[in-house]
């Protein structure tokens, strides 16, 4: 959506074709020797022992997990173990050229590309790049164990190898040791000071959290590309393809400011072994019998899509220079269908019942490990007995590195008896920084000068003056106190960016972002496809990487397009990296109302009961504001719930009005919105307002007094306040938009009972919405929770109510019969 | 085919009963028509005849127990024939006692707590959970009995499927027995049965002082014969006192009937919630007296009642009452309700104690006709077979001593009731007139009234114009 992009008709409607470009299919033709022109005798040989201390590596945990032993040394080893044996030459050629300012991100199957990566990086940098590096991780943890362990003791990067090699080992044996204080393990090792991002265990994960990471390095101007590192079953994944259209969005040609102007600076690589685990992708699974031609499909430049030879170390080194080059020329992204096999199973439970011993035997055939070297030794660039030493060596590294591995007493696993909250204490973050960065913020005009701001400066900051509303058009809403506190942001840190279906020049389908499109370039605030997984990986990536970002889902109802993105990424990866990373994300979602079943569910609960994500759902423009503005002073992911019932409240409770300054409001914290005595109501979101009208009928028909608490947040969540309320008033009712069934507020209930059990003059009752469909607007009102629910369930459950004729039927034989319904 | 026999309902609001005594034991013969048990309600005693003829085959309460109305409380049968079959409705005593403190009504409006009844009505697993035997109460009313020291069991459940919640507790603490904590904890460990009605500590607490003497008024009671030799023990335990021992067990201990029970509540709850005082008064009876000879003399040739002195004041009061609405009223918390007519309350002295039986609409009724309404009330009160509804909604109440001698007393009053009028015994009095003394017969009245209703001189004025009434009794009469 942009005015300045004129969709011509007469275009759009006349004749013609697409054509389209050759794809190269493994072009490269280059011999041995003619590249001896581009690599020394030493180089050939180190891209040998990278390869071979890779197979080393992966025959140890192969022979680990199937023998328990390794070298005679029993060790048992239950965790995964899949292996990339016989892709060590395109994980080498991918990495050669790559320094650490390269980002790549794998897949469950990447030990191979790691190690090929860290030994590139180790290469390139200097020794006390190197030390630097080895004496700040865990402030020199992983150092002290290999220290003085070399041949060499004084090659630095002799020690850095066996830095590393240590370090993913102890990370995939869980140990303290591991780059992830072994909370990662083997599908989830990394090591970001050498350019090596999160493994991802999702099949094609790693694909729009690369994405976000290329973004990030185009928006902040940083140095290097980013490859996704992803196999050949991930092209059936759904996000993976989210990740490479969102890369190639036309805008970054098209409306881009100049420095910024170019598709993302990434690699979308497919070692492409022929198989989705056991399903072949060539033949069976797939229609493209050849992977690169899918770059045709995402744009003209085809992705410069090209099928390059992963079993020649040289070809894929030689593809990876011309593409690189592509895209420091801003003409990312890329697609490379690097062709390989992997000569083990899928894992070691594999019983290879999909695939034939000639096929198996044709590819050990070619193993570059015995093909390579051929080549090396046939073109006198090494003799037999070097090969053999560098193969000798490889073992002593791993068998080395293996026996400190195992090693509890060197070794050990992180003491949750000794420290029990270990891994609780990794989940969050919970740090405060401003800015993320520190150079100036990247903006069209003054904050002053913006056009909301300045309506917003005319507007009552309270919803209520002299006891009479102020009509909606004076108020300062629940939308402006969102929009105040995130173009506060916006002039505050300059790596904030913020983007979402519609959010430019629409200004957010609500209204919320009205105005921020005239203070800000398009590289801090743009449209993105309608790709939820995109839009939600792609933050995950960008924040992984050090910035801040405000992501939106138009309606909660779309959580299901980004589950992977939001349950197992943006929730997880502070904690698995053991709080080496940050994910200071907020994912801003509105809760629909008056548009029916697809468009109106409150999925607070669902979130809340992912481990990693904090939630919160402000109810009112102080709240709102408040929180936001912690939100985004933290370096944590916050689910922020919106509810389009209520944008345009005013406040009504903080009677000095909304600040126009700075303020935050602790997440976690309830709010006591009106004090009583004789029962208290706890609400979520907008249901706040139905439990004030609750309140008001209670007072003034049958004199209870009711006090009502707002949760605000969801997770994390302080019960000290609402214990507090119980023990005055012995009844509390909690309510909220969300389907009763499963809802958050029965974990309230069921910890309000715990901690309050001796106050309670009956159970905690939750009245949440049906469990049904939401049906259209005029049938809402039996829907979503009322005032006189609230009421009814007060007379039936927790205390008759003289006088009080129910309508709503809260029995327990109803409650009974229901769940017998499921309904 | 064995019959069922139920606690019958006598009064319209009443909810239990408790069995005074079993006439006939389990296994005895019984005739339709005799009497089966005697039971107790709160305001009076009733024989329960047998309805046919067979076996007691099974009695499913004992004495004292309190039995919910239409409980089935025994079996009647062919001898040897098997009832095991026979569903019945047996309640539990020890849940039915829960019910009792607050089902004692002080003649107030009536108690916010719905009744039983009406529970069971809206929550028909009521019945269910008490007959499953567990008492349901939350927690937190289960703490604030704990510490106000109130035995739960003494409420009745109004939260939700009849459980105890903690306005119950409230109610009970309002109303009932309330324990110290260190009485509690004694009362608990002990099998004993409450019969302190009062307490001794603070707001009327039941201190461990007072179990003590209720635990040794049982002791005493289930050990009379025991009585005199206790002596040792209670030297023992009190060495250092010289005399008290001997002086102690000089007396018999009577345990209070439950009409007593009711009337000793009463009268605290009567001092101690109203601001009562009393006028003395007396007037000139020379008429009524003569008018009394009369009646005595031609009154049952015109067919009427033996009308006494007494009958005489209570159609004086009917008839001056209504001058004085302040005194014909009920005073609930701070609202006067003032009456369009005037309920007599008439204190009959009983056997079983005072009872105050109303009659109606007095201020309609004649002279003759009220005559013969005391008469057929106290009857009734005497033989224990007064409907409980005729005592209770009284107006104002007359008390009469005169009989007995009595020259002045202070009549206690009957909350919410703002007075009640003694009536006192003749004396003679001199008094003056044309220079010489005589004498007259003079009546005693006697006006206790509650100040926080009535001031001093409006009620003299009542006294006033009550007197003048009497001493113009024929005028009186012609009205």
């Amino acid at each position: 959506m942009s005015k300045t992009l004129f969709i011509d008709p007469k275009q759009m409607r006349k004749s013609g074709w697409i054509t389209f470009k050759d794809i190269p299919v493994n072009q490269y033709n280059r011999s041995i020797d003619d590249e001896k022109a581009n690599f020394s005798k030493e180089d050939f040989l180190r891209i040998y022992r990278d390869m071979a201390i890779i197979r080393e590596f992966e025959m140890m945990l192969h022979t680990v997990r199937t023998t328990n032993e390794y070298e005679g040394i029993p060790y048992k080893y239950t965790g995964p173990a899949h292996l990339s044996i016989g892709q060590e030459a395109s994980a080498v050629g991918q990495a050669y050229l790559l320094d650490k300012d390269d980002y790549i991100f794998g897949s469950h199957r990447s030990h191979g590309e790691i190690i090929a990566k860290a030994m590139s990086c180790i290469q390139k940098m200097s020794d006390e790049e190197l030390l630097e590096i080895m004496k700040n991780t865990f402030e020199g943890a992983i150092l002290k164990v290999v220290e003085g362990k070399q041949k060499n003791t004084n090659s630095i990067k002799e020690l850095a190898i066996d830095f590393f090699i240590y370090g993913a080992m102890a990370e995939i044996f869980g140990r303290e040791n591991g780059f992830a204080r072994g909370l990662g393990n083997s599908m989830h090792a990394f090591f970001t000071p050498f350019g090596i991002y999160p493994n991802n265990a999702i099949v094609g994960g790693s694909a729009p959290i690369a994405m976000g990471a290329a973004l990030y390095k185009k928006v902040n101007r940083k140095k290097g590309i980013v490859i996704s590192n992803v196999g050949d079953g991930a092209l059936g994944c759904g996000p993976v393809w989210e990740a490479m259209n969102m890369a190639a969005m036309d805008q970054f040609k098209t409306l881009w400011e100049e420095g910024y102007k170019g598709g993302l600076p990434i690699i979308f690589n497919f070692f492409n072994n022929q198989y989705g685990m056991g399903g072949q992708t060539n033949g069976e699974t797939m229609g493209y019998q050849m992977l690169a031609r899918l770059g045709a499909g995402i744009n003209p430049e085809q992705m410069h899509a090209e099928r390059i030879d992963g079993y020649n170390p040289l070809a894929v080194i030689d593809a990876i220079k011309r593409k690189k080059k592509i895209i420091e020329e801003n003409q990312g992204p890329v697609l490379l269908d690097t062709v390989t096999y992997r000569l083990t199973g899928h894992s070691p439970s594999d019983a290879e019942t999909y695939r034939t011993k000639e096929e198996l035997d044709a590819w050990k055939a070619v193993d570059p490990m015995e093909t390579f070297k051929d080549e090396l030794v046939n073109a006198g660039i090494a003799s037999q007995d070097e090969i053999s030493e560098i193969r000798q060596n490889s073992k002593e590294l791993i068998l080395k590195i293996f026996k400190l591995a195992i090693d509890d007493s060197i070794s050990p696993r992180i003491d949750l008896v000794k420290i029990p909250n270990f891994i609780g204490n990794v989940m969050f973050s919970n740090q405060r920084i401003e800015k993320m960065d520190d150079r100036e913020c990247d903006v069209l005009i003054p904050k002053q000068e913006n056009p909301r701001v300045k309506q917003i400066k005319n507007k009552i900051r309270v919803g209520v003056q002299d006891g009479k509303p102020v009509s909606k058009i004076k108020t300062y809403q629940l939308r402006d106190a969102i929009f105040e506190s995130i173009i506060d942001k916006f002039y505050t840190d300059p790596t904030l960016i913020a983007y979402g279906e519609d959010n430019r020049d629409w200004g957010g389908a609500f209204g919320v972002y009205k105005g921020l499109t005239e203070s800000l370039p398009y590289h801090r605030f743009f449209n993105s496809p309608i790709s939820e997984a995109a839009i939600v990986g792609s933050a995950v990536g960008y924040a992984l990487c050090g910035g801040r970002v405000v992501v939106e889902l138009m309606y909660a109802d779309f959580m299901g397009r980004a589950g992977d993105e939001i349950f197992n990424q943006l929730s997880k990866w502070q904690s698995m990296s053991a709080g080496v990373l940050k994910m200071p994300v907020v994912l801003r979602m509105s809760v629909g109302a008056k548009y029916g079943a697809q468009h109106s569910q409150d999925w607070t609960s669902i979130c809340a009961h992912i481990p990693g994500l904090k939630v919160v759902y402000p109810a009112t423009p102080y709240d709102a504001k408040g929180i936001m503005n912690t939100a985004l002073m933290g370096t944590d992911p916050v689910v922020f719930m919106e509810s389009q019932k209520i944008y345009d409240i005013g406040e009504l409770f903080h009677m000095e009005g909304v600040p126009e300054g700075y303020y935050e409001i602790p997440i976690g914290e309830p709010d006591i919105k009106k004090e009583g005595k004789d029962v208290t109501i706890l609400t979520i979101g907008p249901t706040l307002y139905q439990a004030v009208e609750a309140a008001k009928i209670l007072e003034q028909k049958y004199g209870i007094s009711a006090e009502i608490i707002d949760a605000r947040s969801v997770v994390p969540f302080n019960y000290e306040k609402v214990i507090e309320s119980v023990k005055k008033t012995g009844k509390i009712v909690l309510a909220s938009d969300e389907c009763e069934r499963g809802s958050i507020l029965n974990d309230f209930a069921r910890n309000i009972t715990e901690l309050s059990f001796d106050y309670l003059d009956a159970p905690p009752v939750v009245v949440g919405a049906k469990n049904w469909i939401t049906p259209a607007f005029e049938l809402e009102k039996f829907f979503y929770p009322q005032a006189d629910w609230i009421i009814d369930a007060i007379h039936e459950k927790i205390m008759p109510i003289k006088g009080h004729i129910p309508v709503n039927n809260f029995t327990r034989n109803e409650q009974i019969r229901l769940s017998k319904l499921g309904v | 085919m064995a019959t069922l026999v139920k606690m019958p309902k006598i009064g319209l609001s009443d909810e239990s009963a408790i069995i005074a005594k079993w006439h006939k034991k389990k296994g005895e013969q019984v005739k339709a028509g005799e009497v089966l048990f005697t039971i107790e309600t709160d305001k009076s005693t009733f024989d329960v005849e047998a309805e046919v003829d067979g076996t007691l085959l099974d009695v499913f309460f004992n004495e004292g127990d309190e039995v919910p109305v239409l409980t089935d409380v025994g079996v009647i049968g062919s001898e040897g024939e098997d009832i095991s079959s026979i569903t019945i409705a047996r309640g539990k005593p020890e849940s039915q006692a829960a019910t009792q403190r607050l089902q004692i009504p002080e003649d107030s409006i009536e108690l916010e707590v719905p009744s039983k009844e009406k529970i069971e009505k809206a929550y028909p697993d009521l019945a269910e959970a008490e007959e499953s035997g567990i008492i349901k109460i939350s927690p937190r009313a289960r703490n604030l009995a704990e510490r106000a020291g109130v035995d739960f069991r003494f409420t009745s459940p109004t939260g939700p499927e009849g459980r105890i919640i903690e306005r119950d507790i409230l109610a009970l603490i309002e109303k009932g027995p309330v324990f110290t904590p260190a009485a509690k904890e004694e009362y608990q460990k002990s099998d004993m049965d409450l019969q302190v009605s009062e307490g001794t500590g603070l707001g009327g607490r039941i201190t461990t002082g007072d179990l003590q003497k209720n635990s040794e008024e049982q002791k005493v009671e289930k050990e009379a014969s025991m009585a005199a030799k206790g002596l040792e023990k209670q030297e023992t335990a009190q060495k250092s006192v010289i005399e008290a021992p001997q002086q102690a067990l000089q007396y018999k201990e009577v345990k209070f009937t439950n009409i007593r029970k009711v009337i000793a509540r009463n009268m605290m709850n009567s001092l101690s919630t109203t601001a009562q005082l009393t006028h003395h008064a007396t007037f000139d009876a020379t008429e009524i007296l003569a008018y009394r000879e009369k009646i005595k003399a031609t009154g049952k040739k015109y067919g009427l009642e033996n009308i006494t002195l007494n009958d005489m004041v209570l159609y004086a009061v009917s008839k001056t009452l209504l001058n004085h609405p302040d005194l014909n009223a009920h005073l609930v918390g701070e609202t006067m309700m003032v009456f369009e007519n005037v309920h007599l309350g008439v204190a009959i002295d009983t056997e079983r104690g005072l009872m105050v039986p109303t009659i109606f609409n007095a201020n309609l009724k004649s002279l003759n006709e009220i005559s013969r309404e005391v008469k057929e009330l106290a009857e009734q009160c005497r033989k224990g077979s007064i409907n409980p509804d005729y005592l209770k909604g009284g107006t104002f109440t007359v008390t009469n001593l005169g009989p007995l001698d009595v020259e002045h007393f202070t009549p206690i009053l009957n909350p919410p009731q703002t007075g009640i009028l003694g009536i006192c015994s003749i004396t003679y009095k001199p008094r003056r007139v044309n220079g010489q003394y005589e004498y007259y017969p003079a009546m005693g009245l006697s006006l206790t009234f509650d100040h926080r209703a009535v001031d001093g001189a409006p009620a003299a004025r009542f006294l006033k114009d009550l007197k003048t009434n009497l001493e113009n009794f024929s005028l009186l009469l012609a009205r």
